[in-house]
């Protein structure tokens, strides 16, 4: 395709900016690499304390060359896809229960609410002594987190959907159940993608506050472990891995909701 | 000639919390087998209720609704209701919008397939059958709402204002399409509008309701060469006087 001049220009400042995003975004984490490998060398604080990039470097390569590091790696990920698999199919299942059955929803509505603003951690002693110490226990936790913020928005979601386009449907003589298949479900699938989004951040959160509740290995049992015997070090080459495992997975997320998209459009 | 819908003494009461609301009182309607009827009035004189009660939709407080003798008690595939908006699903393609009345009916096969894509065909929509909604133009998507509607063969055709949304140029031609297609498939057609004009335009007949609660008011025969285009009619000497007649009854 031929674009006019002026065209083209524009192109080019687009990738212009772009290009400038990108570099800023790399010097920024330079920049604080680079603060905070000097300041911990120079003496202003002790790198005991604030660890430093080389000693997380060290810290990592010694973790992965022992292997110790992948056992906890698998067990926490284990239990993080599990407590999202989980949340989101209960939370889905009973939003669509609650969305066939209205009654109910606003039965329900106040006690879903009290429970969306409850700390989770809050039911923390009641999870070990009902579940056990151990993944289970792990897992629960992961799922309470996330499953009610999955109820509460898919339902949001099936809701706004339009009045009259329900109507249309109906005028067709469709029942309750072609309403939810043919309209209110792929209407709503934008909004189950950011659903999505949010429960893999959520269940992370679940599943660290589960393993600092109880756990005798995985990335949250290091995280506690690390602080207990002040190894700052340890800690923070933790939480590093923790970022990079999380990014991996809304990037996963990322990628389905793109294949979704394109299969619609 | 054979009477195919009637409205028998139709009274209407919306309940909401706030109170009750007739929205039609006593109203009596026939309509023909292939007429093209017309029903104008104010706003919120109960127009688009009428509408749904036929459809099925909802029922009547009082009064019978009756398609070829039998009593209207839920939607049937006897009538298609093409709603103001076009209502289209953005997620689906012009094609499957179209085949969507008949997977909702458990009507979809290789014959009514056919019928549907010929549909399409005719109406110009063709190249765009594998197209969104969103890449089609206003009069487009109307005519693909239209379409869809027909595609389920109903018997009559309920058109909420079906071209209120486009602008004028698009209007007149909209019109004329919605005309000939309904011509062209022998329907039977109500008509629910605002514009005095496209009313005279269309039909045969024009129904006149007075303020809430909606009752019919005025009933005006039209008569117009069989033959004449929606806009051709606009051109007629009788157009005028007509619309100075419902023009004085909507005051
Ligand atoms: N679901 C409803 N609940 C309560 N009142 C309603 C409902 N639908 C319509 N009404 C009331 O009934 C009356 C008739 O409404 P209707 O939509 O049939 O009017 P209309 O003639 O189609 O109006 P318009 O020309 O503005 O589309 C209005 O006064 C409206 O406020
Ligand atoms: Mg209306």
């Amino acid at each position: 395709m031929k674009y006019s001049l002026d065209h083209k220009k524009y192109l080019r400042k687009l990738c212009m900016q772009d290009i400038f995003i990108h570099v800023c975004r790399i010097l920024l984490l330079a920049l604080i690499i680079g603060l905070w490998e000097s300041v911990a060398n120079s003496g202003i604080v002790d790198p005991f304390i604030t660890s430093s990039p080389s000693r997380i470097i060290n810290k990592l390569s010694e973790m992965f060359a022992s292997g110790t590091i992948w056992n906890h790696i698998f067990i926490t990920l284990e239990e993080t896809i599990l407590a999202f698999l989980f949340s989101t199919i209960i939370g889905s299942i009973i939003a669509i229960i609650l969305y066939l059955c209205l009654p109910l929803k606003k039965i329900l509505e106040p006690y879903l609410v009290i429970l969306n603003s409850l700390p989770k951690i809050a039911l923390g002693p009641l999870i070990i002594i009902w579940m056990g110490i151990g993944t289970k226990a792990i897992v629960t936790m992961g799922v309470l987190i996330c499953v009610i913020i999955t109820i509460i928005s898919m339902l949001n979601g099936f809701i706004a959907v339009e009045e009259e386009k329900i109507m249309v449907l109906k005028s067709m003589g469709a029942n309750k159940l072609q309403i939810l298949t043919k309209l209110i479900i792929p209407a709503t699938l934008p909004n189950f993608i950011s659903v999505l989004k949010i429960n893999v951040g959520m269940a992370w959160v679940g599943v660290i506050m589960g393993e600092y509740l109880s756990s005798s290995a995985g990335l949250g049992y290091l995280l506690v472990y690390g602080g207990q015997v002040f190894q700052l070090d340890l800690v923070m080459t933790t939480i590093i891995i923790l970022c990079i495992l999380a990014g991996i997975m809304y990037f996963l997320i990322s990628i389905i909701e793109i294949l979704i998209n394109r299969k619609r459009k | 000639m054979d009477k195919l819908l009637c409205l028998d003494s139709i009274s209407l009461t919306y309940h909401t919390k706030k109170g009750e609301t007739l929205a039609l009182d006593n109203l009596s309607i026939d309509v023909q087998k292939n007429q093209f009827i017309s029903i104008v009035g104010p706003s919120g004189c109960g127009k688009t209720t009428i509408l749904s009660i036929i459809s099925g939709l909802i029922k009547p407080s009082k009064g019978n609704v009756t398609i070829e003798e039998e009593q209207v008690t839920k939607p049937s595939s006897k009538v298609g209701y093409m709603f103001q908006r076009d209502n289209l699903f953005e997620w689906l393609t012009i094609e499957k919008n179209v085949l969507l009345g008949l997977e909702i009916m458990h009507k979809k096969n290789k014959e009514t397939k056919e019928y549907a894509k010929a549909l399409i065909k005719k109406y110009g929509l063709e190249e765009f059958s594998h197209s969104f909604p969103s890449e089609l133009s206003g009069g487009m998507r109307q005519r693909t709402a239209l379409i869809r509607t027909l595609a389920t063969k109903p018997e009559i055709l309920l058109l909420d204002e079906p071209c209120s949304a486009l602008d004028y140029q698009t209007r007149l031609l909209v019109q004329d399409d919605i005309k000939s297609i309904i011509n062209e498939e022998q329907k039977t057609a109500i008509l629910v509008t605002h514009d005095i004009s496209e009313a005279i335009s269309m039909s045969d007949k024009i129904i006149i309701l007075s303020h809430r609660p909606g009752t019919v008011k005025k009933i005006v025969e039209l008569d117009f060469d069989k033959k004449l285009t929606p806009f051709e009619r606009r051109s007629e000497p009788q157009f005028s006087k007509y619309f100075d007649m419902i023009w004085r009854e909507l005051l």
